[in-house]
């Protein structure tokens, strides 16, 4: 089985030809032929019908991506030749090229071309790389200021050492994102690197700014590992968290760094301790008590081989959650001296027998349920009066 | 004959079927999903008409309740191992086209080739449990295709995915034929009475 050129429609005029050469089968041309315009240009583009099609001219029409082009962007140029005059065009709909094409009458496609328009690449912008554990290189960079060029653009990651190394092109594409590019192996250590990113389109080429890298400046490393989260004790207000250093840590000469956040299980903000330094446990306190916490902790080596620039964090270890103790005091209040506590116990009661007098007739419904009510007429009498209640009369 | 069949032979050509017939829905299925997202990415109308073209085999077929097992056979793996070219093709232009930027064509594409490949072995294996020798693949390898224009290959795309998309019913159909318990004389052939 093998390809020959397409027949591109059910031509009942092509059974008078006798086994055309496969290069004048088609029974119509299109000039020009899948060509590459700029935003906004114009194009004249024709359709002449090959010799031996029964078809004139007025027996055409065009369409744009299915939509059919007005009799007035036509003029016949033979009379077997249809032009169709575009102005202004917009960029390509996708990037596999604008559908041209010429039709006859009855609706069948006679011959079709690509229309590539759109703007040229722009200089790619903002690279930025970074190193896991001093092993691989991995950059990102943003497509240039406009970003959108309606044709497919081809982003090459360039890289060199500095002094006297010959080019190497990145091979492994989009593993950071759109714009990024991963070199797993065959960096050197202690020598610079001269990194660009090549953008390429059918309209053009545009180079990025050179970027001079260490890799030892760009290492980042694994998340801290075997991250815990525990109770102090009793205390209702604190957590303990503990955690261990990324293991590739303990194979480089440098130090560490660590960042906590944490956040209540049912808010999405994250509240961030960055004075935890080089140790690997931290106590987090002014918490709230019998509330579900979530932890996360990340590293960031630096000083590596003596390295002066600051290092790269490393992404948040997954979250741990730990809740702190209840509280036995009534929530929402100071932290009360025990005095003071039994003061205010001694109040509530008060007013509770008070209130179960008046309202209970003679204890017949004595239970918890009562007392749920007392509690929401407590508040509503704090809400709208605001003074001494009457249980205190007693 | 079907009396010359023996019964594990027959088991294990009822299974073969029963396989086939599984990935081939699979198959379908599969490529009506691509060939959606193919017409979108091409910017094509569905219902737009393209004529047979050559080197695409076609799934139409005349007195098709007349033909011997091993023609079914032979047919559809001549057909498949067309299109496992076809599709290669396709995937080398899309990759060519447009590189990494609609990824999950690609690899739908890629999927689809897989299966493809997958299904004209299984047939294979059909045609060796009937001792049937397998037709070679054109020893010289086909010729390098003829260049066509961006618009012909987008054309020629559709063309090849409707009419696997049609095939894969069409395969269906034959590996059901084919399971079926050798019958009768005068039944629809199957693979036992194949010439």
């Amino acid at each position: 089985m093998y390809l020959h050129r397409p027949t591109l429609a059910a031509l009942p005029w092509l059974a008078l030809m006798t086994d055309p050469p496969l290069c004048s089968a088609d029974p119509a041309v299109i000039s020009p032929q899948d060509p590459t315009l700029l935003i906004g240009s114009s194009l004249v583009a024709t359709c002449t019908v090959s010799p031996g099609v029964p078809l004139r001219a007025q027996d055409l029409y065009w369409t744009l991506n299915g939509r059919r082009l007005p009799h007035a962007s036509y003029a016949a140029l033979g009379p077997a030749t249809l032009s169709v005059a575009l102005a202004r065009l917009n960029g390509s709909r996708q990037q596999s090229g604008d559908n041209l094409v010429c039709h006859s009458r009855d609706g069948s496609i006679l011959a079709g071309s690509c229309l590539y328009v759109g703007l040229p690449p722009e200089k790619p912008v903002n690279i930025t790389c970074w190193s896991k554990n001093m092993k691989d290189l991995t950059c990102k960079w943003a497509p240039g200021t406009e970003g959108e060029t309606f044709l497919h653009t081809n982003y090459t990651l360039k890289y060199k050492r500095r002094w006297y190394g010959q080019d190497n092109t990145c091979q492994e594409y989009h593993t950071a994102g759109t714009y990024s590019c991963h070199i797993p192996k065959d960096l050197a250590l202690f020598t610079p690197y001269e990194i660009w990113v090549e953008a390429s389109n059918r309209l053009g080429v545009a180079v990025s700014d050179v970027v001079m890298l260490d890799i030892l400046d760009v290492v980042t490393t694994d998340p801290p590992s075997d991250v815990h989260v525990s109770r102090v004790g009793d205390l209702e207000d604190q957590l303990s968290v503990r955690w261990s250093s990324p293991p590739a840590l303990k194979d480089f000469l440098f130090q560490a760094k660590y960042q906590i956040q944490y956040r209540v299980e049912d808010s999405s903000e994250w509240k961030v301790v960055d004075d935890v330094g080089n140790q690997t446990s931290c106590r987090l306190a002014g918490l709230r008590p019998g509330t579900v916490y979530f932890v996360q902790v990340r590293c960031n080596p630096f000083s590596i081989y003596g390295s002066k620039k600051a290092g790269i964090w490393s992404d948040w270890s997954n979250p741990t959650a730990a809740s702190t103790p209840r509280s036995e005091r009534v929530a929402g209040g100071c932290d009360p001296k025990g005095g003071e506590q039994n003061t205010t116990l001694r109040r509530e009661l008060k007013q509770f027998f008070g209130w179960v007098k008046k309202h209970a007739y003679g204890c017949s419904n004595l239970g918890i349920k009562l007392y749920d009510q007392w509690r929401v007429w407590l508040q509503k009498s704090h809400k709208t009066r605001n003074q001494v209640l009457p249980g205190d009369k007693l | 004959m079907a009396a010359a069949e023996s019964p594990s032979a027959a088991l294990r050509r009822r299974d073969l079927c029963s396989r086939g017939i599984r990935l081939a829905g699979k198959m379908r299925a599969d490529v009506v999903d691509l060939l959606d997202a193919y017409v979108e990415q091409q910017g094509l109308d569905a219902s737009a008409s393209v004529a047979a073209m050559e080197g695409v085999p076609l799934a139409a077929v005349e007195r098709w309740d007349e033909q011997t097992g091993t023609q079914r056979l032979l047919e559809n793996l001549a057909a498949y191992r067309a299109f496992r070219t076809l599709l290669a093709q396709m995937l080398e232009e899309q990759r060519e086209q447009l590189g990494e930027a609609d990824a999950g064509l690609g690899r739908a594409l890629a999927a689809v080739l897989l299966q493809v490949s997958a299904f004209a072995y299984h047939l294979e294996e059909l045609l060796r449990l009937e001792s049937r020798g397998i037709p070679g693949e054109e020893g010289d390898g086909p010729p390098p295709p003829p260049r066509l224009s961006l618009f012909e290959q987008k054309l020629r795309g559709l063309g090849v995915l409707r009419e696997l998309a049609q095939w894969a019913v069409r395969s269906v159909r034959d590996l059901r034929q084919l399971g079926k318990p050798s019958s009768a004389a005068g039944t629809a052939p199957g693979l036992a009475e194949s010439p």
